[in-house]
């Protein structure tokens, strides 16, 4: 029972059946008191008629007429309990079968002797005749208390099926819940153990029940999802400095053995070592950048200036690579941002149109606003990029085949998206018709 | 030269001291920021290294108690591959230079050079002269030998960050925060495109030049030509 009670599920069902037999007392006292007072006006009634009826004898027929009618009552009263008794002014009984003493006039509630049953109680009403003697006309309250008896033995049973069929339904009720919630908790159980795949049962019913486990699943997925994500990134980590860090101890052992070329070896296994940091260092900075904890210092950023400034610093650069630069800057363009984040993520743009573009090409750095939205763009003409590998480029280690011998960490468009994401703005990667168009677009804020 | 070490990882710091007898300072090794605070209190230095992560109180702590005591001594803050939430704090806290774990040694000698040489604050200069090279900082005009010289806006940064280091090493990191404001390396070699179109306007007629590079560590400018 103390594990029963502990249970919210069996609480609740034993507290609502206890409330509905509970609304079963009073309802059972109203109808017991209802029906006694009733029964009892119909016996007052009933005597004040019979009393008035003999009284019509008495004044009809005198004395004599009034002791044959309560003879001929008497004889026929077998279905109804009224006794009679007329007593003189002695007090003496002398007509009428009700075994009692004299009563004073008006209504009591007087015991008399039952010839078969022994002293009985009855009600009674004593009236005065113009002769002296005083009439006594009296119901026997057995009926009434049968009836009584009844109503209550009734309501009783029905108080203790209602605690019956209550305790059962309790306990069925209290069962179903807490299959219901054992199921999750079980399935909970079954994922903390290790078998993340599983999921939380959901039945066609749809009900509450379902409903949560509907949410829970959700949830499982959108960790499920992160934790993927959280693996692959470790994968690719250890798989991108797998090489480098071969490369170095190779470097390093090639130092050691050939002393002709020590000092060339060293300067390579630094340049080595650089990169190796250069590619922690993105990594860092992109889970600086996706933590979000800068997006709570972001200001009014002039980002034509921005740029105007970035291809002023580039286009030197970009002409001695053999390529070109040509802006197309709109200005005063303003976005609420972080200044060398953004940047940060036009240079990232600007480095790999540079990087994996042949001599020759044109680069477009670009700012504009169309219809409202804020776009900034930098596109190329050269080979482009399948549309296929678009959307993969954006992934962290994301490296195509073709770039796979151009040095490079592929971390550098991912920084860009996750740049894009905490500026609450769009990163888009389109070809160019020749060429590659990456663009970071900014949508109208509705007024 | 004394200069205050605080770094409590003990490699770290011998690689500094060694570096810093080689050019002929003096250091002085405190692995904790507590020890940190209480030399500062004692001992006067011409410069602080200050690691951002010292055990018993951090060095941004220990800065800022440093500061607020009145103390104006140069403080170079070093941290570990950090973000940009660290540099600023670290700026805030009334560091005047920083430097990310792992450095080259070369970087670090350059960065305290120049804090060493840094001229006292309110100190306004108008006008450069190194050798035969003048920069007028307010005309932003460049005469060589009289002559003037055409130079681009950001040519001109460049250029002025050089004459102000005049003699002394400037570095690519160096360079690309006080010219560009990058506090991150680019992947194109923006340093190397720019010096090499101001060093053609610089020396156009001429044999001497001004600007001596350094492979792999950055650039001098020669006071003698």
């Amino acid at each position: 029972m103390f594990k029963l009670l502990n249970s919210a599920a069996y609480r609740i069902a034993f507290t609502y059946s206890a409330a509905f037999a509970l609304t079963m007392v009073p309802l059972g006292v109203a109808v017991y008191c209802a029906a006694d007072d009733d029964f009892k006006r119909q016996e007052s009634t009933h005597i004040t008629e019979e009393t008035a009826a003999l009284l019509r004898e008495f004044q009809q027929d005198g004395r004599a007429g009034l002791s044959d009618a309560i003879g001929e009552r008497e004889v026929g009263n077998t279905i109804t309990n009224l006794g009679y008794a007329l007593f003189d002014a002695a007090g003496r009984r002398i007509a009428g079968g009700l075994n009692t003493p004299r009563p004073p006039p008006g209504w009591h509630d007087i015991v008399f002797e039952d010839p078969h049953e022994g002293s009985d109680a009855a009600r009674a009403l004593a009236t005065d005749l113009p002769d002296g003697t005083r009439l006594v006309v009296a119901v026997d309250r057995e009926g009434l208390e049968r009836i009584d008896a009844t109503i209550l033995s009734l309501f009783s049973m029905a108080l203790v099926l209602v605690l019956l069929i209550g305790l059962v339904g309790a306990l069925l009720l209290g069962a179903y819940l807490r299959r219901r919630l054992s199921d999750i908790s079980g399935t909970a159980r079954i994922i903390m153990a290790g078998d993340l795949a599983r999921r939380m049962p959901v039945s066609a019913r749809r009900d509450e029940f379902d409903q949560l486990s509907v949410t829970l699943n959700a949830m499982l997925d959108r960790i499920a999802a992160l934790l993927d994500n959280l693996r692959q990134v470790s994968s690719d980590v250890a798989h991108d400095l797998r090489t480098p860090l071969a490369r170095l101890r190779n470097q390093l052992e090639r130092a050691l053995g050939d002393t002709g070329h020590s000092r060339a070896a060293l300067e390579q296994a630094i340049v080595q070592s650089d990169e190796l940091l250069a590619l922690f260092a993105a990594i860092l900075r992109i889970s600086e950048v996706e933590g979000g904890a800068l997006g709570r210092a972001f200001e009014r950023i002039d980002l034509s200036q921005l740029m105007t400034d970035l291809g002023e610093s580039y286009a030197p650069a970009v002409a001695d690579g053999d390529r070109t630069l040509e802006c197309a800057i709109a200005p005063h363009v303003v976005v609420n941002g972080d200044h060398e984040l953004l940047v940060q993520a036009v240079i990232n743009l600007l480095d790999n149109a540079q990087r994996y573009t042949p001599p020759k090409t044109r680069i477009l750095l670009r700012l504009a606003i169309d219809d409202g939205n804020t776009r900034l763009t930098v596109a190329d003409d050269g080979p482009g990029v399948a549309s296929a590998d678009q959307e993969r480029m954006v992934r962290r280690f994301a490296r195509l085949e073709a770039s796979r011998s151009t040095p490079g960490h592929g971390l550098g468009l991912n920084l860009v998206a996750a740049i894009a994401t905490i500026h609450q703005a769009e990163l888009l990667i389109e070809g160019n018709a020749p060429g590659l168009r990456v663009s970071l677009l900014w949508a109208r804020i509705p007024p | 030269m004394r200069v205050l070490i605080a770094e409590d990882d003990e490699d770290t710091a011998a690689f500094v001291t060694q570096g810093l007898a080689d050019l002929g300072y003096v250091s002085c090794w405190v692995a904790s920021g507590t020890e940190a605070l209480r030399c500062c209190r004692e001992e006067v230095f011409d410069l602080i290294v200050l690691d951002r992560l010292l055990p018993e109180l951090d060095g941004l702590k220990v800065l800022t108690q440093v500061r607020a005591a009145g103390n104006r001594t140069p403080v170079l803050m070093l941290t570990a591959l950090g973000g940009i939430a660290d540099r600023v704090e670290g700026l805030e806290a009334g560091a005047d230079d920083y430097l990310i774990k792992p450095f080259a040694f070369a970087e670090l000698a350059a960065r305290l050079t120049a804090l060493l040489r840094r001229p006292p604050l309110g100190d306004t200069v108008t006008r450069l002269e190194v050798g035969s090279i003048s920069l007028d900082l307010l005309q932003r005009k460049v005469r060589r030998e009289g002559r003037e010289i055409h130079l681009q806006p950001r040519e001109i940064k460049l250029l002025e960050q050089l004459m102000r280091h005049a003699g002394r090493v400037v570095t690519r990191t160096m360079l690309l925060e006080q010219v560009w404001g990058f506090h991150f390396d680019p992947q194109t070699s923006i340093v190397e495109s720019h010096l090499s179109r101001l060093r053609t306007k610089l020396n156009e007629g001429r044999v001497a030049d001004p600007i001596e590079t350094l492979r792999g560590i950055g650039y001098r400018m020669r006071t003698d030509v």
